[in-house]
């Protein structure tokens, strides 16, 4: 079920490259470069998955709409890069991530999930100059589901299986 | 007094018949007016206006409602109020899903019909509160640790906390005139104060793409300490260069060692005391000059922050401003590589994305701009092209003439421009100019020749298809049987064997359903015909051949 729905995001993050363009042109090079390293990171931090984590598992419903415009909008696509990105590395700086994983690994997906950040951010902000346009970036479902995700880690009191069920999660959308 | 009463009783027994049918419809009491919620983080309360003053002993509940609720339920915090608003900060709602609201009047068994809130998303409707500061000084700074808006454990800005950016406000005690405003990150320093005065500061926290700003906490006020005897380490550069960074400073005293730390900068965004996570740079402790070089391998990928300190025997300096590093633009870009062709009067030329030293083209990381400068080995004068692909053309040149061409490599950006430094230059001559004329020529001849040769060839082999289709004389009746009797056998036996190959086809279908061995069967027996009609084929090609000499040896 996970590989099932891995697919269509990582597309989504290929299809980056094509659609960002112009002014934030040499952002775009490093978002595409980071985001590759991260989901290369994320899947060198998890072992294969432990079994016994599997009756944990939950269904938190990664809302598949997120980039679905039948033509994505550059500006629809870095939004949602953005709140995507920043939404896992809140994610990730929670308390007692530590733990759970190889702290190397962990650390290099902060700062490649900060740089993203920081670098939509610039993007996003020099747009809104340029065009004088009114964006509210709050994609609800989005944050819907990362709240899940957060609740889910927080009642389980953030344990190793925990935050397994969660990588294997924001595998599928970094 | 005795007249008051005796009034308010008669007030509440003539009341009485009035009441009473409208208990029973609910049309006496009047819904509450200009209701509304206010959300501040985690604060939510309801307001509303008393529709009719003069009716006493009235009381307000309110009900809500969420998608996946089925009825209205009770809003906890806010039943039976005598007042006109009410909290209901302890109902742990999902600020994110839509809720709705209703509040009536009530008194007694009597209710006034509900005031409805339409549905709306708590998250939408909060606004940012202030957030808390606690001032440490320094001679020349302050440090501002920031908790962010809400509670500890919020559910307002769960998913905010690391996306709050902090604005403040900071000014002189003795001359509120002249303010200032920064942006700070929690644990984050002001600096550039003067020693021994009073500052004072309000900060508020904003969602800055969601155009979302907060409250201006409480002014808080601090006095900074007397001027430090040895002052920070200043201008804090750090460049690139061969596989190190140079970090350099300007300090103004003589006899002083520094030391120089760095920190992930990704922890400014991180909530929390991180001053114990800074750690000592290589190569960079103890310190006697105003410099220190360090390996680039000590920082992977990503962005860091350094500072340094100055010490002198037992006493050492506040930390200096904090530096970025950005791996990324600290890296020098390497000069491409050329190669050039002389294509007739123009030049092709091949420029070749820089390479670092592990090899890896460096291009994957930029969009480069390449400059090109070339100039005839004659004259000075220069000719500047500017290029992104890196196999282009330069057309229209003197032919016969030498040209010399080097390039470099710009990365071009709002923030960043760097540029590498100019390649080995190269020189080549182009050739003759009028070679394209000769070729004209030659092109030319060519194809005054090729003319009549292509008519002479056509010609003859429309004869020869003639010959062939359309024969002017029939073969000998004999002879005309026989081939004849002969094709329509081949033909009967072709077809013959198609059909057996289709049966195949439906054998196979058959024994894959069943059983996986009789499938190999299947598949022998479609090689097998498969075979004998290629056999087949060949050996009715032969005749057709057969056929044909005879008919050419009948001509």
């Amino acid at each position: 079920v996970i590989r099932k729905y891995f697919w269509p995001i990582c597309l989504v993050g290929l299809f980056l490259t094509s659609v960002l363009s112009q002014s934030c042109d040499l952002l775009y090079v490093h978002l595409n470069r980071v985001t590759w390293q991260n989901l290369k990171l994320l899947s060198h931090m998890s072992n294969p998955f432990p079994v016994e984590c599997l009756k944990e598992k939950k269904a938190f419903e990664l809302p598949q709409e997120i980039l679905s415009h039948t033509q994505p909008v550059k500006r629809h696509i870095e939004e949602a890069f953005y709140e995507i990105s920043s939404q896992v590395f809140n994610i990730f700086s929670q308390h007692a991530c530590k733990s759970a994983w190889d702290e190397k690994h962990l650390k290099q997906i902060q700062i490649g999930l900060h740089q993203q950040v920081e670098y939509l951010e610039r993007c996003l902000e020099e747009e809104e100059k340029e065009r004088d346009r009114e964006t509210l970036l709050n994609n609800l479902k989005l944050r819907r589901y990362f709240n899940r995700l957060g609740n889910f880690l927080k009642d389980k009191k953030y344990s190793q299986c925990a935050w397994e069920i969660v990588l294997v999660e924001i595998r599928r959308c970094v | 007094m005795l007249a008051l009463l005796g009034t308010a009783a008669l007030v509440l027994v003539a009341g009485a018949p009035w009441v009473s049918p409208a208990a029973a419809g609910g049309k006496n009491l009047t819904s509450p007016q200009n209701v509304e919620v206010c959300i501040i983080d985690d604060a939510f309360t309801l307001k509303w206006d008393r529709s009719d003053e003069s009716v006493s002993n009235v009381t307000f509940s309110a009900d809500y409602q969420t998608p996946k609720m089925r009825n209205w339920e009770k809003l906890p915090g806010c039943q039976y109020i005598t007042g006109t608003m009410c909290n209901f900060s302890s109902v742990k709602l999902n600020v994110f899903e839509k809720i709705k609201l209703r509040v009536r009047a009530e008194k007694g068994n009597e209710t006034s019909p509900w005031h409805e809130v339409g549905s709306f998303v708590p998250y939408r409707k909060a606004q940012i509160g202030p957030p808390e500061a606690r001032l440490k000084a320094e001679d020349k700074a302050i440090i501002v640790d920031i908790s962010p808006p809400g509670t500890k454990d919020s559910l307002m800005w769960a998913t905010d906390r690391s996306a709050f950016t902090y604005r403040l406000v900071i000014w002189e005690n003795s001359a509120s005139v002249d303010e200032r405003t920064e942006t700070v990150y929690p644990g984050g320093k002001i600096y550039k104060l003067s020693p021994e005065t009073t500052y004072c500061l309000k900060v508020k926290a904003e969602l800055r793409l969601q155009r979302r700003v907060g409250s201006y906490s409480p002014v808080y006020c601090i006095n900074t300490t007397v001027e430090n005897k040895l002052p920070p380490p200043e201008n804090i550069e750090v460049d690139a260069k061969n596989q190190s960074y140079v970090l350099k400073w300007d300090y103004t005293y003589e006899n002083v060692t520094f030391q120089a730390q760095w920190l992930y900068a990704y922890f400014k965004k991180i909530l929390g005391n991180h001053s114990d996570k800074w750690k000592q740079i290589p190569g960079c402790r103890n310190v006697k000059t105003t410099q220190c070089v360090f390996p680039q391998k000590v920082f992977p990928e990503g962005t860091y922050l350094l500072r340094v300190q100055a010490s002198n025997g037992n006493k050492t300096s506040f930390w200096s401003e904090e530096k970025a590093l950005d791996t990324e633009i600290k890296t020098a870009i390497l000069p491409p590589v050329i190669s050039m062709k002389s294509i007739s009067n123009s030049l092709q030329i091949y420029i070749g994305a820089p390479k670092d030293t592990e090899n890896k083209s460096v291009s994957q990381a930029y969009v480069l701009t390449y400059e090109i400068i070339f100039w005839k080995n004659t004259s000075n004068a220069e000719r500047k092209i500017l290029q992104k692909k890196g196999d282009f053309v330069i057309p229209d040149l003197h032919p016969l003439t030498v040209y010399c061409v080097k390039a470099r490599a710009l990365v071009e950006g709002e923030r960043w421009n760097k540029s590498s430094v100019f390649s080995d230059t190269v020189c080549e001559k182009t050739k003759p100019g009028n070679t394209s004329i000769a070729w004209l020529i030659s092109g030319v001849c060519t194809v005054v020749f090729f003319i009549p040769a292509v008519i002479y060839v056509v010609k003859h082999l429309l004869g020869y298809i003639k010959y062939v289709f359309f024969p002017s004389c029939k073969p000998p009746p004999s002879i005309d049987q026989y081939f004849s009797e002969q094709s329509l056998k081949n033909l009967l036996l072709s077809t013959s064997e198609e059909q057996t190959e289709r049966c195949f086809i439906i054998e196979n279908t058959d024994a894959l359903v069943t059983v996986e061995e009789t499938n190999q069967v299947g598949e022998d027996h479609k090689k097998y015909s498969s075979q004998t009609s290629r056999d087949s084929g060949n050996y009715s090609n032969e005749d057709e051949n057969s056929g044909g000499k005879t008919s050419e040896e009948l001509v």
